[in-house]
């Protein structure tokens, strides 16, 4: 089922147009659960088998589980419901978000102070080619197609589809469980100042301001209409987070003045290149002491090919250009060639902090990272992956 | 209104050797996603009306069609077959003068 957003921006639709989310949403829960262990189940008694009688080996490579696949019916099938799902969850919200913008610009005006957070654009920040040459995960118009806010109550509304009921009330399961496992495992870490880089709606970073209601929030995000619907979303929850439309490659903020840096789903949205601009930028923000801490799918290498296909289908099929690329690094030596010290890598795994007691959670993020089919991957078992670095608390002698 | 796109920009990729098969699923998941619709819409018609005092699940499972009715209902669903089958038997079935009659007579 989709989740019902509960702050003033959500869209009232009609009757029927929630009966088809309920059917879309239902639908990318049974491929993402139940098709897909068809497909594996197909692929470990027929794909595979036929792929040694005929090599002599099983496959070792992804592309060679992809290729070998390609030609199987139920992965063509698998494939093209899922596009279509991708393409439903837009098209059930698409035409009632844009009738009810004039509202939402109403209501963003009217928000505008309520819980103290802060919006600050950018006219003239250049909106990246990732961002403004693609329609990103098929999303129609892309995420920064103008400043009105319609880009973010698209994808507001249509990640409450997209997730299938998996993603936590207010779409923050990933913010959640992430802030939770820093409060949880390192006690001791107080953060005054938090960045959430890539932030789109902000729907993390309520998240970590609900997790450290002490500390000042800061979310960024290059489009204006991802911004803005996020400061007015997050005024609307009664949670202050501060906005800017500012580029993470570029951050227009001071050095050593942020405690954590952190981003979800968003390294695989940069090319390798932008990725160690945004890590560079990250520790120079950071103070020393400070955690750079990054949500994402698991790398490749982590993971057997199957395994590695099955996740790198949104590469393929999704309009994710550097999905792959990303998901091929090592993660830690990308968080070292952002001037990090081995020794200050940080990896972990977590389960999902919406679905379970605070007390259970404290246990679990003790247990040692485990990264497995379910890792980073929707479905019902899914958890979180996350890695970063801390800052040097003293400078490293030269 | 806006003008917000309602798909993505750029080629939808095919999974089907026939491209009429990538067609076909989307047209198959359209339906089903209707046909959802409607289903919850009785399912909602019956719940509203029994918060009106109107017992109508109860009354519909009890519901008989009379000969009349049956005959109706026969009727109607001949005539969606045939709707279905139109160009399958347009294209490939000899005309059946027949069938060729109460297609007219429609």
């Amino acid at each position: 089922m989709p989740v019902e957003l509960s702050h003033d921006l959500m869209v009232a639709f009609p009757r029927d147009t929630l009966a088809r989310q309920d059917f879309v949403s239902s639908l990318r829960g049974y491929i993402l659960n139940d098709m897909a262990a068809g497909m594996k189940a197909r692929y470990e008694a027929q794909v595979r088998p036929a792929f040694e009688r005929r090599e002599g080996r099983p496959p070792r490579t992804q592309d060679e589980v992809h290729a070998a696949m390609r030609r199987d019916l139920y992965f063509r099938y698998y494939s093209a419901v899922r596009y279509n799902a991708q393409e439903m969850v837009w098209r059930s919200v698409i035409p009632s978000v844009a009738s009810a913008l004039p509202e939402l610009e109403h209501k963003l005006e009217t928000l505008d102070g309520r819980a103290g957070g802060s919006l600050t654009l950018d006219p003239d920040l250049e909106i990246p080619e990732n961002v403004a040459g693609i329609d990103v995960h098929l999303m129609p118009g892309g995420y920064a197609p103008s400043d009105a806010p319609t880009a973010g109550a698209v994808y507001d509304n249509g990640l409450a589809v997209f997730s299938a009921g998996l993603m936590g009330a207010n779409l923050d399961d990933i913010g959640l469980s992430m802030s939770n496992y820093v409060k949880h495992r390192f006690p001791e870490f107080r953060p005054a100042r938090i960045l959430d880089c890539g932030s789109t709606v902000g729907h993390n970073a309520t998240a970590w301001a609900m997790t450290y209601p002490q500390a000042e929030v800061h979310a960024i995000d290059v489009s204006a209409a991802l911004v803005r619907y996020g400061h007015g979303r997050a005024e609307s929850l009664g949670v202050p987070v501060h906005f800017h439309q500012m580029d993470a490659t570029a951050l227009d903020f001071p050095d050593n003045s942020f405690d954590v840096v952190f981003s979800s789903m968003f390294l695989h949205e940069l090319s390798v290149k932008d990725i160690r601009k945004f890590f560079a930028e990250a520790r120079r923000v950071l103070r020393p002491g400070g955690l750079l801490l990054n949500m994402e799918l698991p790398p490749n290498q982590a993971l057997d090919p199957y395994d590695q296909f099955y996740l790198d289908w949104d590469c393929y099929y999704n309009k994710e250009p550097f999905y792959r690329a990303f998901r091929d690094q090592d993660p830690q030596a990308l968080i070292e060639a952002g001037g990090f010290r081995p020794e200050d890598y940080v990896q972990l795994t977590t389960p999902q902090f919406s679905y379970m007691p605070e007390a259970a959670y404290a246990e679990a993020v003790n247990a040692p990272p485990a990264i497995g089919q379910d890792t980073g991957r929707l479905s019902s078992a899914v958890h979180w992956f996350g890695f970063g670095a801390w800052k040097a608390a003293e400078p490293t002698a030269a | 209104m806006s003008d917000v796109p309602l798909q993505a920009a750029g080629r939808r990729p095919a999974f089907f050797d026939d491209p009429g098969l990538d067609q076909l699923v989307s047209i198959v998941l359209e339906l089903a996603g209707e046909l959802w619709v409607v289903r919850e819409r009785l399912y909602a018609l019956e719940a509203v009306a029994a918060d009106q005092g109107l017992a109508l699940r109860q009354a519909i499972e009890a519901w008989k069609p009379s000969a009349e009715q049956q005959a109706e209902l026969a009727d109607m669903r001949r005539r969606m077959l045939e709707e279905m089958f139109r160009t399958l038997n347009q294209e490939h079935r000899p005309v059946d003068p027949a069938t060729a009659d109460v297609a007219r007579a429609d």
